[in-house]
């Protein structure tokens, strides 16, 4: 029985290690594309949508994570994140319009201006993690199980909430104010690079990092993950696991809600359709990158960054486009996504 | 084996006995209704929420083909009905001189790109699970609408266009009046939607009740089994795909055609599919009839309800806020969507047909 | 008899329309294992789930440690002192053998380490695969999983539901040994379908029949009494 066990390990081993050679190769092919713009632009050019197509990379990543997150752990489609999305923009940008009102804004130095961004971060983190907390309270979590409800049912929610902030905002586009340090720019081998796409940059690698450390590494992490594949379990070894997936939903649907904001000052603008805008967006890299899978969320958001600012600059109308196109010889090739489980 | 399938519980498939003849006058009785609403109702404001009725009890139909019938969640079925409205709209107003022969013209080429389309979209269905299917097509909606906003060579942009029907349909093209009614072009195009829609509900419900109908049920309840039983069952999915986003096509050129105008707000923006949504729900998923009732109830809360609450706002004209929520009515809409499918989910006609079969249960034991 | 740790007052269980309990009334002391007999459908899991509270109980009393119970909600019983492990060798299979114990200790102290050092003597072969996934376990390794990372908590009742399903003979042996160290320790109520193993482990004895308990005594009478065995377990 024993050897049995060992002999199951060491050949899976193996195959795992294969396994992670080919991915390597695959992944290396995959960076290779993304060297191909340098023949119809300048090293200067490409530099610069390198960097901006990062940043936007990591600001689709924030969305795109909750979502990935909330399927992954709970498996729950979310579509009322694009509300989250949006109604976080709206509440971090009146933090910054109150700011604005102050007059610190049109003054703000670098570090005031990141206390000033981090202020609204919270502020729509928080606001999204209480309307995460009143969804999966009052709504989710009759629907646990079956897919077509909570498909149907966060649909509605998505309508509810962006109608809510139509009452509390009004209909149409608003500026939001940026803090002046972000308005600033550096130059890192004779190119401007502005500190706002650093700090984009910045906090995506953080919150990826972050999640990951989360569920590896710590006993919440263990919890979570239990209780995704054995609810029973974990309930009978004493943890309360309906409010574990309270807390998930929330921390989710915080983070659409801090995309929202980043994205808010990214445009500087918010509208009340922003969130379909983005969930495009979101959900072609968790469809690229594997349901659930955070990682191939982070590589699939670059991804999708990277190849719209290329595309935009070389075919504007095609940008979009690409995305799909991406999408789809994605999903023909590997139909689960590049880290896409069972 | 068949049996087992189409449980009676589903009730799809009414025993065609001595109650057919009851259903027929029924229905000859509501053609009759609906085709004298222009002489009864003189308003044109009632007329237009009627004929509204009509192409979205069609286009809500074909969808609960594919959501009731064939267990699919495909978010991109509101875009075919842009196509639909689109592919006239832009025929009409880009042909030089158009005449009737562009109206056929027109349904030949959507039938074209969303057979093209759903053809495509159902390659992809083969490959991914429900829940992926659900975000692809959803994905793939929103593209339709940022293309058509983005695209304004072509499509107007969000202003956009607005077009004349050709020879007979022209609205102002009259014919003299009858009963008092003028004999014009719009109601020519009111019967025209009159009679797409009996014959593509017709053409629905002959589909459900088809041998091909019957598979689909199965592969709806359990498509590993259906597989296991010998059929073939992406051929089946494939058919039934096609055929509710052709119809739902067919529905958006009837929109079009009465509206004279498009925009991408009107056919492709995510509320289109969210109503459609809405009135397969309080209708009843899987009944085909149900189509109606939603379609009705909508419709008709769209039309009055603003109307209603801006009443009931100006007993507090100052309260902004009292204002703001008379404004958003679709608020309203958001909220019943949700406690439909929570604590309403068979919807009205499934709900009665349920209890009918308990009430039958209980007759026989 | 003396205090009883858990005593169970005409319990009824609905599952879906099926009535499953129908008034299951028996309690047990401390110290020891208790076995709950019967054959298949009796209703011996239902008695521990709604113990456990996973199934609401639609009538009765249940009362652990003095406390009312019935009304309590499952993490809540855990927490009290009540430790369960499922039948099928309850697991989680993506976490590595460490990290489902790191779960089971609902509280981390000297006393939990010291017992997780005990437990490892007592199953050895969960301390070589220590880093390894549940899930690629032998079923035997599995089942002693299952069993360890409750005991280490150090809960004052163990419920064990069916743990020789499925396992071989030679296992099953390993298994009764180590539940008879179990047993030293913590109370523990074994479902068991094995007769053999049951009576290598337990003395006080309850048979269940349709959702009701039709006989108490010891085991080892019980294994004297064919005609009961016969009606009862069809064993004979």
């Amino acid at each position: 029985m024993e050897t049995g066990g060992i002999m199951t390990t060491q050949t899976l081993g193996v195959e795992k290690s294969r396994e992670r050679i080919k991915t390597r190769i695959n992944m290396g092919m995959g960076m290779g594309i993304f060297l191909l713009p340098l023949i119809w632009m300048d090293t200067t050019t490409y530099f610069t949508l390198t960097v901006a197509g990062i940043s936007l990379g990591m600001l689709i990543f924030l969305i795109a994570s909750g979502l990935t997150l909330i399927f992954g752990l709970m498996d729950v489609l979310n579509l009322a994140h694009a509300a989250f999305f949006a109604f976080g923009a709206y509440a971090g940008a009146a933090v910054l319009n109150g700011f604005d009102s102050l007059g610190w804004i049109s003054t703000a130095s670098l570090p005031e201006s990141l206390l000033y961004l981090v202020s609204a971060l919270l502020a729509a983190g928080l606001t999204g993690a209480v309307l995460g907390i009143a969804t999966e309270t009052l709504v989710i979590r009759k629907v646990y199980g079956d897919h077509l409800m909570q498909l149907l049912v966060t649909v509605g929610v998505s309508f509810v909430i962006v109608e809510i902030l139509k009452i509390v905002w009004g209909v149409n586009n608003e500026v939001v104010p940026v803090p002046m340090g972000f308005q600033d720019s550096f130059i890192l081998w004779g190119v401007f690079i502005e500190y706002f796409r650093v700090v984009a940059i910045v906090l995506g690698i953080g919150v990826f990092a972050g999640l990951q450390f989360v569920l590896k590494k710590t006993k919440i992490g263990i919890i979570v993950r239990a209780g995704v594949e054995n609810r029973e379990i974990v309930k009978t070894t004493g943890y309360n696991i309906s409010r574990i997936f309270t807390l998930i939903f929330a921390a989710g649907a915080a983070l659409a809600a801090t995309g929202g904001i980043m994205m808010a000052v990214f445009n500087q603008a918010v509208d009340p359709g922003m969130g379909d805008q983005f969930l495009i967006f979101a959900l072609i890299v968790v469809i690229i990158g594997g349901m659930g899978s955070v990682t191939g969320s982070f590589i699939g958001a670059v991804m999708v960054g990277l190849s719209f600012n290329y595309v935009a600059y070389l075919i504007p109308k095609m940008a979009l486009g690409v995305n799909f196109m991406i999408m789809a010889v994605i999903l023909l090739i590997r139909p689960k996504g590049l880290f896409g489980k069972e | 084996m068949t049996k087992k399938i189409s449980a009676p519980e589903t009730g799809i498939c009414p025993e065609r006995t001595n109650k057919t003849i009851p259903v027929m006058y029924y229905q000859a009785g509501l053609v009759i209704f609906i085709a004298l609403i222009p002489f009864l109702f003189p308003s044109f404001r009632v007329m237009d929420v009627v004929a509204k009725i009509m192409i979205f009890t069609i286009v809500t139909a074909s969808f609960d083909l594919l959501l009731g019938y064939t267990g699919i969640l495909s978010f991109a079925h509101g875009m075919f009905f842009g196509i639909g409205a689109y592919s006239i709209a832009l025929i009409l107003f880009f042909a030089p001189n158009p005449s009737w022969v562009h109206i056929p013209l027109s349904i030949v080429v959507s039938l074209l790109v969303s057979i093209g389309l759903s053809v495509i979209i159902s390659f992809f269905s083969l490959r991914v699970k429900a829940i992926f299917f659900a975000m692809l097509t959803l994905s793939l909606a929103e593209f339709a609408h940022i293309l058509g906003v983005q695209w304004s060579g072509l499509t107007g942009g969000e202003d956009g266009i607005s077009f004349t029907l050709p020879s007979v349909f022209n609205f102002n093209h009259s014919l003299g009046t009858l009963f008092h009614t003028e004999i014009n072009g719009r109601l020519l195009v009111y019967y025209l939607i009159l009679a797409s829609t009996i014959a593509l509900f017709a053409g629905l419900l002959r589909f459900i009740r088809s041998p091909l109908g019957r598979v689909l049920k199965a592969v709806r309840d359990n498509e590993q089994r259906t597989t296991a039983l010998g059929y073939k069952t992406f051929g089946y999915k494939l058919y039934s795909i096609v055929f509710s986003s052709c119809t739902a096509s067919l529905g958006g050129i009837l929109f079009s055609m009465w509206l004279c105008y498009v925009n991408p707000g009107s056919v492709f923006h995510t509320a289109i599919m969210v109503n459609i949504l809405l009135m397969v729900l309080i209708g009843g998923m899987g009944t085909l009839y149900g189509a109606m009732i939603g379609a009705s109830f909508l419709i008709v809360t769209e039309n009055w309800l603003p109307g209603l609450l801006k009443h009931m706002a100006a007993f507090a004209p100052e309260s902004t806020l009292v204002n703001n929520l008379a404004d958003r009515w679709q608020l309203y809409f958001g909220i019943l969507f949700i406690l439909v499918v929570l604590f309403f989910p068979k919807g009205v006609i499934g709900t009665i047909r349920s209890q009918m079969n308990l009430n039958r249960q209980a007759k026989q034991p | 008899m003396s205090d009883p740790i858990l005593s169970l007052d005409a319990v009824h269980t609905h599952i879906g329309r099926h009535h499953i309990l129908q008034g299951v009334s028996f309690s047990v002391a401390s110290g020891g294992a208790t076995i709950l007999l019967g054959r298949n459908g009796a209703g011996k899991s239902t008695v521990l789930k709604t113990i456990m509270g996973l199934f609401p109980a639609s009538g009765g009393k249940i009362v652990f440690k003095g406390q009312a119970v019935e009304r309590k909600k499952t993490h809540e019983i855990a927490r009290m002192g009540m430790g369960y492990v499922p039948e099928d060798r309850a697991v989680l299979f993506n976490l590595t053998v460490e990290e489902n114990f790191c779960l089971s200790m609902i509280v981390e102290n000297e006393k939990t380490h010291e017992r997780l050092n005990e437990v490892l003597e007592l199953f050895p072969a969960l301390k070589k695969f220590w880093k390894t996934r549940a899930g690629l376990l032998s079923g035997g390794q599995k089942q002693m999983l299952a069993i360890a990372r409750v005991f280490v908590c150090d809960h004052s009742l163990l419920l064990i539901d069916e743990p020789s399903k499925g396992l071989a003979p030679i296992i099953v042996d390993q298994l009764g040994e180590s539940l008879l160290r179990i047993k030293d320790k913590t109370k523990v109520i074994l479902v068991e379908q094995n007769f053999n193993l049951a009576r290598q482990v337990g003395s006080d004895c309850f048979i269940l029949d349709d959702g009701r308990v039709v006989h108490h005594g010891l085991i080892q009478d019980l294994a004297e009494d064919k005609a009961l065995m016969k009606k009862y377990l069809g064993i004979g």
